[in-house]
């Protein structure tokens, strides 16, 4: 079986159910369901409407006689009688359960059996369930948590200085020499810059080091930068003594002071937040028994291949500690094509309150340093309760009233007998309160300039506002649109914006869910891990050239025709390789390679083990690039390369299997998209033939209103895209999703047609578009976008 | 190198999304009477060889006179067996106190490395695992002897460094074991959920009524969220209502506020971490447990005894009979706080069973030397106190050179675990030592 992906033919699904337009994810665990099914049945409707039963009561007509007044035609409610929505999440049965016993108010009891059954269908089929909300209700911005990201980022900024020292990435970690094990000042003899650590001194000692007795010493400092957010194992190989400190200045992730001659591989894993920089310190030292002398610094980060840290992550200036919560969530709810925090569960509480315990413990640790002062001082008490009261405001995003202040810091404070245990239920409290973990909650039901801080921050990086939107909410700079433009467009400059842009485009390519590209050894020899991890370091580094140069454009995305390559992708890719050990951009052949669309990881990861899949690519192409709906199959079918008869094409091999009538509504999109891309093989080389077969990449692309565009290739495709509202809009739709994570409906009717119009004037500008998207849904409500909503975005 | 960092030990304390015990749930504590009785081991180290004279009783057997230095533990002289007579054979890299201290427990040699000592050749951790964790490894594997540590390991005044001169306890080759010299920190290893649930406990009252307001804020559609939190946040308070009815078997130990790890403070300290061992011992925590005074090479200056110099550079000097009485002097009083650790035991009832829980704990108390001044690992002072089966107490035996894995062996069978090496497997010919007056 292919390791890569799940057998499919026929292989769309619904992705939103009350959406009218389908979305452009592809639910892994839906597809991994289905592997076992041959036949997919299109599930019956989900209840069979009452009415057909005639003999059973009649729900309306209850509903109309015994319940409307005082629920109100619709369940909308009726003043001063029951004046909330009859909406909820009970089933039929509880509902009916209910009604029997309690219902109608002023004679229970009446309305049994059948009859409560009958009307609690109809409630909860009409108005009350959340699916027939959705089909009756006009989107809405709903209250919700935050997102694991979200919660993760906040309590990690919650400990942040304002001020971060700045980092210059690419410039490798200073190093200060010793002539002797010690480090002693008066035997620093070296002082330079290293691009990587990895040396083999072997018996003698370097020539910096000079003569000596008493071995030598090299002690590395700086920062190291993490690209992507997980776990990333460090790994230390040495023949000496060495220690390891990385986000943490205090205790040594590794400690190796105590080494065997032989070598030792020293690892530790630490979990860290992509796009930012962490403080990292080696010391490394060689003693006058020591036969030999080597170290070498590696990295596994998370999706990449263990390699020596290169120079591009690593920084001589030594940025602060960041708080990273180590406690699992258990996922949020992506069902709808984004992460939201619609729901919460015991596990997720529970995961809060773990998270809280952490931050206290680190609070309570750190008392004397985040406080700047020390148990002693005659100020003590004071200095703890204004760091609390700042503590608060700031995870709150808002300045407290005098009650408040009182209730979360004062309180607490003096509620336990050890001032440590005041501090931490200062902490415990305030993460667990809902002001923390809920997103719009304001001091009144309006949304005021703090609400728009919260969403420009918690848009534009998933985290806490800074200080300085903070104090423009406080002065009344987030009041016009001009304000919150310009406050957008100093955000996008914070590491921060850099890292929710790369979520983001990692969820459009669908890079967020790649774990295994690996490929059946004996057809692609050389595809190796480590050519996988550059793979993905390359489209990463591809993807942030386009995205952060000031045209910031989108076209670019889908034609470059320039790639970044290192020596060892040149070699397995066939290009001109660059004399530089690190990537470089490199020109590819343009009538070959077109942008994202084209690039060997995507190719790859569309693939299955031993060959391409058209339809993995196709499906991929027509939701997330050209931007089309699909609907849910009819029937599914698997694909077993051993069905066909030898020497097919795989081009054939699907048509054949599309073939049944039932599969042409969709297949007459997914297939010429896909087919467009059978010139690159299943680890993305370019190729001319299929086995000992040309490659036949041109097919007729039937568009929404039933016109047909002859597409020869990838090319093809890419500039069918750029070209295209539909592609458009796909594009646009899935960013603000990612960055409002509310429906886009909520936010007007003519959005969509205002961000696009906007879009398009700009040259495409991704940047100005996040800026647009992060503008429209932060003044949502606000009396700013009343005033101005009929001014252009 | 004191604490795990926090990811490796919420790794290892097996704390995922769908569980998350110490929040709600206190640890198995044991309440029923265990199958049979559990049995514990303790092993107690202090540094630098003793003074042989003032030491070892002159006779064998069961009538023994205690010497100077073991007069603190003449009210249990029914209830020890001093081993004479058993040797560290270990051989290899490293000078006498690295592999006392670092050969000790494992029986192994240590790897080459790039710490030199004071002679031989520089050498790196031990190559294997020591036996308090072998034991504890093999508790950990069995439903009835499986606890929530399993083992603890305490230190008193052990300086900051870690090389093969501090540490003793190895779970593995190249894989030592810091013990803990901060109570404080270790009473936040042993309690701190507690602490941390009394104070969540404390706020949940504040956060249901803030759930409460938030609620008026917002639209009725958007309520029904915060209302199943606040259902959430309902249930944790009686989860954690009823967890804590669930009580310890003994409450946890106060510990005086405020006492810095310093030299000066090392009695202290010291009755601080054994009462923090017995209370672990009565909650059932662990079954094995060591007690680091100091390190191999520990300098020591027991100013509360009147002793201004370091305790490492008097045991060079041990035939100067003024410096004698002074190390007379300290080795006592490393006999008294084993004293007090003894006592204890045997003052508390066994939770849960029959007896006192001395009866079902042996004490090792041990060194790294057997004598400062010649830096011998022959003879190295073994004294074990309390008991455990196939121990047959109050006795002084003198065995014929027999290497201290034999020992460790025995130790094993004791507890259970019918090991037949240990260590470097040439030195266990002949197996565990008997150690039974009946063979």
């Amino acid at each position: 079986m292919n390791k890569n992906l799940p057998p499919r033919a026929c292989v769309s699904f619904p992705r939103m159910v009350a959406s009218k337009k389908c979305g452009w994810f592809v639910t892994v665990a839906l597809l991994f369901g289905l592997l076992l099914l041959s036949i997919w049945l299109t599930p019956p409707a989900s209840a069979a409407p009452f009415s057909l039963f005639s003999r059973k009561p009649d729900g309306p007509a209850i509903y109309k006689q015994q319940c409307v007044k005082c629920h109100g035609p619709a369940g909308q409610g009726v003043k001063d009688k029951y004046n909330d929505p009859l909406v909820g999440d009970w089933s039929v049965e509880k509902l009916t359960r209910y009604i029997s016993k309690t219902m109608p108010e002023d004679k229970p009891g009446s309305c049994t059996g059948p009859h409560a059954d009958a009307v609690a269908r109809y409630i909860h089929d009409t108005f009350y369930s959340r699916e027939a909300r959705a089909k009756t209700q006009p989107a809405r911005v709903e209250l919700v948590r935050l997102t694991n990201r979200q919660h993760l980022l906040a309590v990690a900024d919650l400990f942040r200085a304002n001020e971060e020292p700045k980092v210059t990435p690419g410039k490798g970690l200073a190093v200060v020499g010793y002539k002797s094990r010690t480090i002693r000042r008066e035997d620093k003899v070296l002082e330079r810059n290293d691009g990587k650590i990895e040396f083999d001194f072997g018996k003698n000692r370097p020539e910096w080091a000079g003569e000596g007795t008493n071995g030598f010493a090299l002690n590395w400092t700086g920062s190291v930068i993490a690209d992507e957010s997980g776990d990333y194992e460090f790994v230390v190989k040495t023949a000496n003594g060495v220690r390891l400190w990385v986000n943490d200045d205090d205790k040594p992730l590794i400690d190796g002071s105590v080494s065997s001659f032989k070598g030792v591989e020293h690892t530790a894993t630490l979990r860290l937040i992509g796009g930012r920089a962490y403080p990292l310190r080696l010391e490394f030292f060689k003693t006058s028994r020591d036969p030999l002398a080597n170290v070498t610094l590696l990295w596994q980060p998370p999706h990449g291949a263990r390699q020596v840290i290169p120079a591009r992550n690593l920084a001589p200036e030594r940025a602060a500690a960041t708080f990273i919560i180590a406690t699992p969530f258990p996922a949020d709810d992506s069902s709808v094509g984004y992460e939201r925090g619609v729901s919460v569960s015991k596990e997720w509480d529970e995961a809060v309150t773990h998270v809280a315990i952490e931050a206290a413990t680190y609070v309570a640790k750190n008392l004397d340093r985040l406080t700047r002062s020390k148990p002693s001082d005659k100020d003590r008490t004071a200095k703890v309760q204004t760091f609390c009261a700042e503590l608060v405001a700031k995870a709150f995003r808002r300045p407290l009233t005098d009650e408040q202040k009182n209730l979360f810091v004062t309180l607490p404070l003096h509620s336990a007998v050890k001032p440590e245990d005041g501090v931490k239920r200062v902490v415990l409290l305030t993460l667990k309160s809902p002001r923390f973990l809920y997103l719009g909650i304001a001091g009144s039901t309006q949304p005021d300039d703090f609400t728009v801080a919260e969403r420009l921050s918690f848009g534009l990086w998933d985290s806490l506002p800074d200080a300085a939107l903070m104090k423009a909410a406080g002065e009344g700079k987030l009041h016009t649109r001009e304000h919150v433009t310009e406050q957008a467009r100093r955000m996008l400059a914070d590491a921060r914006a850099r890292g929710k842009m790369q979520y983001f485009l990692h969820h459009w390519l669908q890079m967020n869910h790649i774990e295994d590209l690996t490929k059946d050894p004996s057809l692609f020899p050389g595809f190796t891990p480590e050519i996988i991890a550059d793979l993905r370091t390359s489209l990463n580094l591809f993807l942030d050239d386009v995205v952060w140069t000031e045209s910031s454009d989108y076209r670019r995305l889908l034609l470059e025709d320039d790639f970044f390559v290192n020596p060892r992708l040149a070699q397995f890719y066939g290009t001109s390789a660059n004399a530089t050990e690190d990537f470089a951009r490199v020109q590819f052949d343009p009538k070959q390679r077109s942008g994202v669309i084209t690039h060997p990881y995507l190719l790859a990861a569309f693939s299955y083990n031993k060959s391409t899949s058209p339809i993995h690519r196709g499906v991929f192409l027509t939701r997330n690039i050209v931007g089309r709906a699909l609907r849910p199959p009819p029937i599914a079918v698997a694909f077993k390369d051993a069905d066909f008869k030898p020497g097919m094409t795989m081009r054939e091999k699907i048509t054949e299997l599309t073939r049944p009538q039932a599969c042409h509504s969709c297949h007459a999109v997914i297939n010429p998209l896909g087919f467009a891309l059978e010139n690159f093989d299943a680890v993305g080389r370019f190729r001319d033939k299929d086995g000992n077969r040309p490659v036949d990449a041109a097919a007729d692309y039937t568009q929404d209103d039933g016109g047909i565009v002859r597409l020869k290739g990838a090319r093809d495709v890419a500039e069918f895209a750029v070209k295209s509202e539909h592609a458009h809009h796909a594009f646009i739709e899935q960013l603000f999703s990612q960055v409002v994570k509310q429906p886009m409906l909520a936010y007007g009717p003519d959005v969509l047609n205002q961000l696009r119009l906007s879009f398009v004037q700009s040259g495409y500008n991704v940047q100005k578009l996040l800026v647009d998207i992060v503008t429209v849904s932060a003044l949502q409500g606000h009396e700013a976008s009343a005033s101005s909503s009929k001014k252009k975005l | 190198m004191n604490a795990l960092h926090r990811r490796t030990f919420l790794k290892q304390a097996g704390l995922s999304a769908a569980t998350l015990p110490f929040i709600t749930g206190l640890p198995s504590l044991g309440l029923a009477a265990p199958a049979r009785p559990r049995q514990r081991l303790v092993f107690m180290f202090s540094p630098n060889g003793t003074i042989p004279a003032a030491y070892w009783p002159d006779a064998t057997g069961t009538d023994f006179q205690l010497k100077e230095i073991m007069t603190p533990l003449e009210a249990f002289k029914d209830r020890m067996l001093v081993l004479n007579g058993v040797y560290n054979k270990v051989k290899g890299d490293g000078d006498s106190h690295m592999r006392g201290m670092s050969c000790l427990l494992t029986g192994i040699e240590l790897f080459p490395g790039n710490i030199m000592g004071g002679g031989g050749a520089p050498a790196g951790w031990a190559s294997g695992i020591s036996i308090d964790q072998e034991i504890k490894n093999f508790l950990q594997s069995k439903d009835d002897t499986r606890t929530r540590f399993g083992s603890l390991e305490f230190g008193v005044g052990v300086t900051d460094r870690a090389d093969p001169w501090t540490r003793m306890s190895y779970a593995g080759a190249n894989k030592p074991i810091a013990p803990i010299s901060d109570p404080y920190q270790m009473y936040e290893k042993l309690y701190g959920q507690m602490k941390d649930k009394e104070n969540l406990q404390s706020v949940l009252d504040t956060v249901k009524g803030d759930l409460q307001k938030v609620g008026k804020l917002i639209s009725a559609q958007d309520r029904r969220l915060l209302e199943e939190h606040q259902a959430l946040v309902r249930q944790m308070e009686q989860e954690i209502a009823t967890a804590k009815q669930q009580k310890l078997r003994a409450a946890p130990p106060t510990l005086g506020e405020g006492v810095a790890d310093q030299n000066d403070n090392l009695p202290r300290l010291s009755r601080m971490q054994i009462d923090l061992l017995v209370n672990s011992f009565v909650n059932d925590m662990a079954r094995v447990a060591t007690l680091q005074f100091t390190k191999s090479v520990g300098g020591a200056r027991m100013n509360w005894l009147d002793i201004k110099e370091g305790h490492h550079a008097l045991s060079h000097e041990d035939k100067d009979e003024a410096v004698a009485a002074k190390l007379v002097k300290i080795n006592k009083w490393f006999a008294g706080e084993l004293a007090y650790l003894v006592q204890k035991l045997a003052s508390t009832p066994e939770p849960g069973g029959e007896g006192m829980m001395l009866d079902n704990t042996l004490i090792v108390w041990t060194n790294e030397l057997g004598r400062g001044s010649s830096h011998t690992l022959d003879n190295i002072p073994f004294l074990l106190i309390g008991g455990a089966p196939g121990f047959t107490m109050g006795r002084s035996l003198k065995l014929d050179k027999v290497a201290h894995n034999r020992l460790h062996l025995a130790l094993a069978h004791a507890m259970g675990h019918t090991l037949t090496t240990f260590g470097n497997p040439s030195l266990c010919a002949g197996g565990p030592l008997s150690l039974s007056a009946a063979t």
